[in-house]
């Protein structure tokens, strides 16, 4: 079945309802105060309330109106998924092998993997673009702006 | 002082040579980011930001706002040389630009492009000089209850111009103000979902959700299938334009100038907005409307001074009422903060090397990027021959280092990729993400202003309706978000809607 905007707006509006009534709740725990002195839950509790009202509204409008406009595929290709997930799972392990491995290390690893399997390149380019980028990086931001950075148990 | 003496003053911190350095190094950004497709001014301010934590806060806002109008230009190299907009500001440029250099005629649309940017420029920094100063002592009045209803006209604004359905973008609005809401409550001190983590207790950074929503969120957008693009590769040459392409240009540079710099005071994504106006504009008054899109150089004249005047009015709010009226604007507040400055109507008064400064150095920047536009315009071509499967990891590196610089934390790396995630799916769900930066950034404010109001009436919400000025700006919003409801309105919002899509603001 095609999908429509309705369908997207449907998600959208239970995501968000769902997120208003934790916060709504949530603000109950922290003292909502009184309109006289609002305490630090009362703009959690209200906005709330507002989203909730607004995911509510969207919700039925995704059903109330009829001739919604087909969107285009989630993905444009079949594989773009495989692209998609892969650049996001690097920036995990970026963000995991940071301080382990040290900042020239990972930087090499994150740029030599993403410049080699996202839209495949040479290995003669993927190593060009890796070797200088965290040469540089290393150089730019640790000897020249001091910033920092996780040197790694291989220290550099 | 008058103003020849606050002239003089912003003169001397500009020719200051660290000042003159870091002008140029944000134009110089601001024109490669231009350039470069799939990285807006936004992230390229949010990446630079933690970089000028060492020097003095003038210095700071002076590059970040180099970047801001940088882009402008840049912008325009890309729309005339290869038909894909380096940023949203210059979608409307490709239409004509394209064209003439289609024709052979790219060194004088180039060319002009780069001049109307200049004066408009200029007008739109001899405005900020006469208007910003008188503003800022009539917000000395504002209390609480003006600063809320001020606040809520202006995000209404912004969706209003900016967004495809106003509940969605509403929506993503209340969300951001949830989500500012997390962190250490300034009246109270109390933690609020902080779960124990030492970085959120300041709340969710300003910095990591940019990150996250322009930068990362982008890249992965285009990272989907593979960009492929045309790039003209005849030599520029003859950049200086004919005296026909001059009078052709002169009165749409001068109305763009104009127009620009007013709508650019208003909140929302006024370079683009001014653009497409601009070009309308042109095309209603010139003598041969039909051959617009064919390359005509008023196409190209008109649009391209207007956006470069809508980012000189987008200080205004920023300097006289502490106001971000976009996300980059935003980011400069978020500057502001974080070298203490405190923002509002007091800060010409209180800091003005800072205004008079970063007027000034507008000035100089507007100088420079003509320089580097124009004999550089070689180099900037290069640039534009990286492929983007060798560009992309590196801009991701970029917004990792930029966001991990700024505390040294990771729990901020992961809030990036967190923001990331969420900006990719909001955009396949068409939510905006302007509303979002801006509810974390006025969020706190809102928050602080809407609380103290009520305790000053003693809990009656009618104070911002008994408050002359409050009600003036109440009524603004309300009657914004009835009148789509009016069909003869709603159609020609819907119109303009059509024009500035899937944009950045």
């Amino acid at each position: 079945m095609e999908k429509t905007q309705s369908h997207y707006n449907r998600i959208a509006a239970i995501f968000f309802l769902a997120v208003a009534v934790f916060f709504a709740v949530y603000a109950r725990s922290v003292e909502i105060g009184t309109w006289n002195e609002p305490g630090p839950g009362f703009l959690p509790f209200w906005a709330g309330i507002t989203l909730a009202a607004m995911s509510v509204a969207l919700l039925i409008g995704s059903y109330a109106r009829k001739a919604w406009p087909a969107r285009p595929s989630f993905f444009p290709k079949s594989d773009s998924w495989k692209r998609v997930l892969a650049t996001f799972l690097s920036l995990i392990a970026y963000n995991l092998l940071l301080n382990p491995l040290g900042f020239t290390l990972s930087t090499f690893l994150f740029l030599a993997f993403l410049v080699k399997f996202i839209f495949p390149q040479t290995w003669t380019r993927t190593l060009l673009v890796s070797v200088l980028g965290s040469v540089i990086a290393r150089l730019l931001f640790i000897n020249f702006l001091e910033t920092q950075l996780p040197k790694g148990f291989l220290g550099f | 002082m008058d103003i020849f003496s606050h002239i003089l003053l912003g003169v001397q911190v500009v020719f200051q040579p660290m000042n003159l350095l870091f002008c140029f190094l944000g134009v110089l950004m601001g024109t490669l980011v231009g350039v470069l497709p799939g990285l807006g001014p936004t992230a390229a301010i949010a990446l630079l930001l933690p970089n000028t934590f060492h020097v003095s806060p003038v210095t700071a806002i002076i590059m970040l706002a180099g970047i801001y109008y940088g882009a402008m230009y840049g912008g325009s190299t890309t729309s005339i040389l290869v038909n894909i907009p380096g940023e949203a500001a210059s979608v409307i440029t490709c239409l004509d630009g394209y064209q003439m250099a289609l024709k052979g005629r790219a060194g004088p649309a180039l060319g002009i492009a780069a001049f109307g940017s200049f004066i408009a420029g200029t007008v739109s920094v001899i405005g900020l000089m006469v208007v910003a100063p008188p503003l800022a002592k009539f917000a000395l009045a504002f209390g609480p209850p003006e600063y809320f209803s001020l606040m809520l006209m202006g995000i209404i604004i912004l969706i209003y111009l900016a967004s495809g359905s106003i509940l969605k973008a509403l929506m993503i609005f209340v969300f951001g103000l949830l989500l500012s809401t997390i962190g250490m409550d300034a009246i109270s001190g109390t933690q609020r979902l902080t779960f124990g983590i030492l970085e959120l207790s300041d709340g969710v950074g300003l910095i990591p959700a940019i990150m996250g929503l322009f930068g990362v969120a982008e890249v992965i957008a285009n990272v989907e299938e593979e960009m492929k693009r045309d790039l003209v590769t005849a030599k520029v040459k003859n950049l200086l334009p004919s005296l026909q392409d001059w009078k052709d240009s002169f009165w749409p540079i001068i109305r763009g100038s104009f127009l620009g710099f007013f709508i650019g005071i208003l909140p929302g994504p006024a370079p683009v907005i001014s653009a497409f106006s601009s070009y309308a504009i042109e095309k209603k008054l010139s003598r041969y409307p039909e051959k617009f899109g064919t390359g005509v150089i008023e196409g190209v004249a008109g649009p391209e001074s207007a956006n470069n005047a809508a980012t000189g009015g987008a200080f205004i709010p920023l300097f006289t009422l502490g106001i971000p009226v976009n996300s980059v604007i935003a980011i400069l507040l978020g500057a502001f903060m974080i070298h203490g400055i405190q923002p509002g109507p007091m800060i010409i008064t209180k800091h003005p090397e800072l205004f008079w400064g970063t007027v000034m150095s507008m000035y100089l920047g507007n100088a420079m990027l003509l320089v580097l536009n124009l004999p550089l315009i070689g180099l900037w071509v290069q640039v534009l021959k990286v492929p983007y499967p060798i560009l992309f990891p590196l801009i991701l590196l970029f917004c990792l280092i930029g966001v991990f610089s700024l505390n040294y934390s990771q729990v901020e790396i992961a809030l990036m990729i967190g923001f990331g995630v969420f900006g990719y799916l909001a955009r396949k769900f068409q939510f905006e993400m302007a509303p979002l930066v801006l509810a974390i950034v006025i969020g706190p404010m809102m928050e602080n202003n809407l609380r103290l109001a009520l305790v000053i009436s003693q809990g009656s919400p009618m104070i911002f309706i008994t408050h002359p000025i409050s009600a003036v700006f109440i009524f603004i919003t309300l009657a914004l978000l009835i009148s789509p409801l009016v069909p003869w309105i709603g159609k020609r919002r819907q119109k303009l809607q059509e024009k500035v899509e899937g944009e950045e603001v």
